[in-house]
């Protein structure tokens, strides 16, 4: 063991319990506004499996275990209707796909962890965890670390309370989703996306990720998230190369 | 049944989310690929919003009569200006409740 960590290692412990309650306070604060826009999915979830007969065990297993939100909403439906097995597990596959993005994206930075921490991580690594990773010290140091298992873990909490309302209490709700409630989510992404448009290349990144995501959803295709993101990176990646060009051809000019 | 069908998507949704942080795998990311990863939060998390806002029934719903475009729309100018995130929720979600009511 090196110095530094040694020298890290008696910061952490140093680590009091105030600070600590606080930094998990601030996890939870931040991953809030996301907790509570999936309020009419997750009660949505719990209840689709009651009317799907899915006894309660089951219905628990899928928040606690499977913990997806749109793979969770159409499995119970294809689980409710019978569908083969490969059928049911490809599409989960499918709508979970875009998470090899996330985890290729903060590979580097997870990898390294121990697994005491990685594997935790893995398993609370959702579009809401991914989104509130943007920092570059993002899941560095142990302040870091807590936090991100805070939010991410309080997302799972969240998640798993409105499956449970949904579960026992669903049939006695009025069907939230018809009341314009998915507006909740698409707000909360506006308002994590556009502050993060710093540069020409994200905003071309998000321009072309959106209108492909409309066309390729239009054309009902199935990988369409995956698609139109992949695309989307692509043409942000390209303008950004294109701008570094161009200034190094300027900085030649100038020499 | 549903009981094995579950838990073989747990194996997957774990899958998907954890294989490619594992240190295990043979995979090193070059400097290019890491910048090009860079604009995946961006990318993906538009991907997500953006069929919400102006795809209604499964159709293109670009007319002012869809409230969700005009509420989207404020949250947009809100985010960039004030780039908080309650003040945007508060804001562009009043719109929309009222547009709810009254169109």
């Amino acid at each position: 063991m090196s110095e530094k960590d040694s020298r890290q290692i008696k910061k952490f412990s140093n680590l009091s319990h105030k600070t600590f309650l606080g930094i998990v306070l601030k996890g939870f604060m931040d991953m809030m506004p996301l907790n509570l826009a999936v309020i009419p999915w997750g009660i949505l979830c719990g209840s689709l499996a009651i009317q799907r007969d899915f006894t309660i065990l089951e219905a628990l297993l899928m928040p606690l275990i499977v913990f997806a939100g749109s793979a969770q909403l159409v499995a119970t439906e294809l689980i409710g209707g019978n569908a083969p097995l490969a059928t049911i597990l490809f599409t989960t596959f499918i709508i979970s796909s875009r998470h090899f993005l996330y985890g290729l994206a903060l590979r580097d930075k997870l990898k390294v962890l121990p697994s005491k921490w990685r594997y935790p991580l893995g398993f609370l690594l959702t579009d809401e965890l991914f989104a509130l990773s943007g920092n570059s010290k993002s899941f560095k140091g142990k302040v870091r670390l807590i936090y991100a298992v805070a939010s991410g873990g309080s997302f799972y909490l969240c998640w798993l309370l409105w499956n449970v309302i949904g579960i026992f209490a669903g049939s006695y709700l009025p069907d939230l989703t018809t009341l314009g409630l998915d507006f909740a989510i698409a707000v909360t992404f506006i308002a994590l996306v556009i502050p993060s448009i710093k540069n020409i290349p994200i905003l071309v990144a998000v321009i072309v990720s959106g209108v492909c995501s409309v066309i390729f959803k239009l054309l009902a295709w199935e990988l369409d998230l995956v698609l139109a993101s992949i695309l989307g990176m692509c043409a942000g990646y390209n303008v950004l190369r294109y701008q570094k060009r161009n200034e190094q051809m300027n900085d030649e000019n100038k020499l | 049944m549903t009981l094995l069908i579950i838990f073989l998507m747990a194996l997957i949704t774990f899958s998907t989310r954890y294989l490619l942080i594992h240190p295990k795998i043979p995979l090193k990311l070059s400097a290019r690929m890491v910048s090009f990863l860079s604009f995946s939060a961006p990318a993906v998390l538009t991907a997500i919003w953006v069929p919400i806002i102006f795809i209604r029934e499964g159709q293109l719903a670009l007319s002012l009569s869809n409230p969700y475009l005009i509420s989207a729309s404020i949250a947009v100018y809100v985010a960039a200006k004030t780039t908080n995130i309650y003040f945007t929720l508060l804001s562009s979600g009043a719109i929309f409740i009222i547009l709810r009511i009254t169109m």
